[in-house]
């Protein structure tokens, strides 16, 4: 048995079984709509890459491994990596990264992990797994803390945060590169 | 920010492990994204790496909202593919539209008698449509369903600034589930209705509502019925 029903999906996508892409898409479509409207912030764009980024999930969906995560997670890096793709192919525009629909509320992503609604936490293991995660990025100095939470939702490159951060673009990777290493060690544990 | 670091100080086993990281995370420039893409591709160690970043990152993507979708995506997307229109549940749509292209390709090659000939004998959705009026005073949804579209005229106002209404059919078995969100004057949707199915319209947050079912207020609701 598999409490991952998108997981279950995309193997059925995987052996190309069309009513299965139906479902799939039926169920995926809204949540990654968001991510690319989050990290493109234009709805014309996101129509295309929708279109694109459903394209590949037909295409790799062999490349989904069921033992290395759920199936939501794997459909999201696809959207966030064509989303990311077609950021970083922008012409260099300074702030034209900034028409993105921002966190408008300033909240932190993580505080609505503890929200239901963001229907992610359903089993005790994903529970605690989520504690351990908000748990470390607390032992994080808050400020880095802040700049991989927004550089993972939003798409920020270095240069937008070492613009938005007023230093050089070096100072802010070796920063934040710190900020990585102390969250791998707390995640490993 | 005491602590800085030159570059090539880090240990080669902590680069490697970076550099998938900040693949991850995005935050890499054009190029070096594109060369952190292709070894992810080709070098098995680094993808293994890359896979294990986004496992730890992964509990970030709850913090994404839902957005709409164009409802004509997975047509496009199932043409791309598959090179022909997508077949169930869409069916009804497909075939409109490859309607409206021949006709517009005999509109340009055929006389005008000979289109009216053609439009007249065209085979039509033989069952008659299914409606149903949603009214709520000066705010009110005409639905008309046929051969798997249901279409929608909206007549008052937009939902209220970060709202949407959203589109709900109901079963015999009393679940609702979403057609989709209403914005527009004109909406169409595919879908598999009968007659009987209740349809619901609910304010729901910006694009739709978080839950399975509707979160906010149900406005209005209407049977499906044959019209005449």
């Amino acid at each position: 048995m598999s409490d991952d029903p998108i997981g279950v999906l995309l193997q059925a996508v995987a052996a190309q079984n069309r009513q299965a892409f139906h479902d799939l898409y039926a169920r995926t479509a809204p949540k990654l709509s968001g991510v690319l409207y989050r990290i493109l912030g234009n709805r014309t764009e996101v129509d295309d890459a929708m279109q694109e980024v459903f394209i590949r999930v037909w295409q790799r969906s062999a490349q989904f491994r069921p033992d290395r995560g759920m199936g939501m997670s794997w459909l999201i890096a696809v959207a966030r990596n064509h989303a990311l793709d077609r950021l970083r192919a922008r012409p260099a525009r300074a702030g034209m990264y900034q028409e993105t629909a921002r966190d408008e509320d300033g909240q932190d992503p993580l505080d609505r992990i503890a929200d239901r609604k963001a229907g992610v936490l359903e089993s005790l293991v994903a529970r605690g797994e989520a504690q351990r995660v908000v748990a470390c990025f607390d032992a994080m100095d808050a400020e880095r803390a802040a700049a991989v939470k927004g550089a993972y939702m939003d798409g920020l490159s270095y240069k937008e945060l070492a613009e938005r951060h007023g230093i050089p673009l070096n100072t802010m990777r070796t920063w934040l590169r710190r900020g990585l290493l102390s969250l791998r060690e707390c995640m490993d544990q | 920010m005491s602590d800085i670091f030159e570059p090539d100080d880090w240990p080669p086993d902590d680069r490697d492990d970076l550099l998938a990281a900040e693949y991850v995370l995005g935050v890499l420039s054009g190029d070096e994204r594109r060369s952190a893409q292709t070894r992810s591709e080709t070098d098995g160690a680094f993808a293994e790496r890359v896979a294990h970043w986004e496992r730890r990152l992964a509990l970030l993507n709850a913090a994404y909202e839902e957005g709409p979708v164009d409802p004509g995506t997975l047509e496009k997307v199932e043409a791309a593919l598959f090179g022909e229109p997508a077949a169930t549940p869409e069916p009804a749509l497909a075939t409109r539209r490859q309607g409206a292209g021949w006709r517009l390709w005999f509109a340009g090659a055929l006389s005008a008698a000979v289109v009216v000939l053609a439009v007249l004998f065209w085979p039509q959705p033989t069952a008659a449509p299914l409606v149903a009026r949603l009214d709520a005073g000066e705010l009110a949804f005409d639905a008309s369903y046929q051969a798997g579209v249901l279409q929608v005229a909206h007549r008052g106002p937009e939902a209220e600034e970060g709202r949407d209404y959203e589109l709900w059919s109901i079963g015999a078995d009393g679940v609702p589930r979403s057609l989709g969100i209403l914005r527009g004057e004109a909406i169409e949707i595919p879908a598999e209705l009968d007659a009987g199915v209740t349809l619901a319209v609910s304010l729901e947050p910006l694009g739709g509502s978080p839950d399975a079912g509707p979160t906010g207020p149900v406005l209005m609701t209407a049977e499906l019925t044959l019209g005449d």
